[in-house]
């Protein structure tokens, strides 16, 4: 592991894009920042500004209203960029799964690295998600 | 000047106490500030980076270096890239200023209590102009907060100054810790003045309760919301340094700065480590402040700043020419 390597899995900076969920998994990834889970533990902090982040946590099925939206901010976020799908709806837009105005998924429009699963996710659930993205990232040249 | 004392010279300004140490300081003291914060708020903070976190400020510097580095196309091209040196080249000219390990700066000369205040309203320009030069709405919103925050705060700030530098008949940093060989001047009437320092030392920083420029539920960022990588690094670290400058400046003021028992032949050595003490008392004052309290409105900052601050501040002085 080098030392930049090192360092992008050390200090993940969290942006957090909601695209049209029904605010539950937000409310558990809010639920991680605080006193009981704190990801902060791994140097985790959310940051306002895409500019600053590392990590994009999407939560939520894709709508085609949010599309062009979600596009725009993956695309001002700087280089090296990861995106973690929270939620089942992030991950395969759970029961809207065909609805006339829905993507089948994150993944369907920008590039995904981790998948979390749960309706709503468990707290838990997201910094097993998140350990699994830094050892990735650390493991990556 | 002979080559021994040039190489000393060098060295001093370069490694111990200049560059290299205050730079390992000030990431020293993000982790404080950090971890502490953290523990007030019942968190853990930084945990698995390094012993107890302790290497967290450094892996994000690191991070921030090898991120890529987006100049936005409509943002003034000159303004944007100059800012982050400008603003770290001051912030580190002024911790040589501060007296470490002696009592005396790297940089010593007459006069230098009013440059190190003159530098901090520097830094708030450059910073201005940074948020300025990228054009974006919120950015601007931010400047222009910094701006009318510091039309606050620098009064006060001056003024609680001007009490210590009244006591000790001098503008010299050497003096005034020289003088406060048998009494700190936060024992005196000059606690009044340490408090108003510390609240406008917060405004400086912008950290809570006056964190308006970066208000991240209003404005996101604020000044610096278009800056990544590179240049984003270097304001961090120069924040970073300006907290330790501040914090330092705070010590040297009311808390007698490097002074205190020594060893024969350890001086230096013994002066850094009470230096670095009595600065980090004042970063958890700092730290305390700024997790006790909310995020006041502009117009909250600008009338505590002048209803409280101003007057505290005159009043100490005025008790400090009594005394004399």
């Amino acid at each position: 592991m080098g030392l930049v390597s090192w360092a992008r899995s050390k200090s993940p900076w969290i942006a957090h894009f909601c695209t049209g969920s029904c605010n539950a998994c937000d409310i558990e990834i809010l639920a991680c920042l605080t006193p009981r889970y704190d990801i902060e533990r791994f140097g985790a902090v959310l940051k306002g500004s895409i500019r600053h982040a590392d990590i994009l946590l999407v939560t939520g099925p894709v709508t085609r209203q949010v599309r062009d939206r979600l596009l725009r901010i993956y695309e001002q976020m700087p280089e090296p960029k990861y995106v973690v799908a929270v939620g089942t709806c992030a991950t395969s837009s759970g029961v809207y799964r065909g609805a006339y105005n829905v993507y089948p998924g994150v993944d369907s429009v920008i590039p995904v690295t981790a998948y979390i699963s749960g309706c709503p996710v468990k707290p838990e659930n997201i910094i097993n998600g998140l350990s699994f993205l830094l050892k990735k990232i650390g493991e990556s040249k | 000047m002979s080559f021994e004392q040039y190489v000393v010279e060098t060295l001093k300004t370069v490694v111990f106490p200049g560059f290299v140490f205050i730079f390992f300081l000030s990431l020293f003291y993000e982790w404080f500030d950090r971890k502490f914060y953290a523990r007030l708020q019942n968190r853990v903070g930084p945990l698995y980076t390094g012993f107890y976190g302790l290497l967290q400020p450094l892996a994000d510097f690191i991070k921030l270096l090898s991120k890529e580095d987006i100049v936005p196309k409509k943002v003034d091209q000159l303004l944007f890239t100059m800012t982050p040196l400008f603003t770290l080249a001051l912030s580190i000219f002024a911790t040589l200023l501060l007296p470490i390990s002696s009592n005396q700066g790297v940089v010593s000369f007459n006069g230098d209590v009013i440059v190190s205040i003159l530098i901090l309203t520097f830094i708030c320009i450059t910073v201005f102009y940074a948020g300025l030069s990228t054009y974006n709405r919120y950015a601007v919103i931010g400047a222009e907060r910094l701006f009318l925050q510091m039309i606050g705060y620098e009064i006060p700030l001056t003024l609680s100054v001007v009490g210590v530098a009244l006591n000790a008949q001098s503008l010299l940093l050497s003096d005034i810790v020289l003088s406060q060989e048998r009494w700190w001047y936060i024992l005196g009437p000059q606690a009044l003045g340490f408090i108003v320092f510390v609240f406008a030392a917060q405004a400086e920083l912008e950290r809570i309760p006056f964190d308006l420029p970066e208000a991240e539920q209003e404005i996101i960022a604020g000044w610096n919301i278009d800056y990544s990588g590179r240049r984003l690094a270097m304001f961090r670290l120069a924040r970073n340094i300006e907290l330790v400058f501040l914090c330092g400046l705070a010590a040297t003021f009311f808390l007698g700065g490097p002074l205190g028992p020594t060893i024969e032949g350890y001086t230096p050595i013994l002066y850094t480590l009470y230096f670095v003490i009595k600065s980090l008392f004042v970063l958890a004052v700092l730290t305390v402040v700024r997790a006790l309290f909310a995020r006041l409105r502009i117009d909250q900052v600008e009338s505590f700043c002048w209803k409280y601050l101003l007057p505290l501040a005159l009043f100490q002085f005025v008790l400090v020419r009594l005394i004399l």
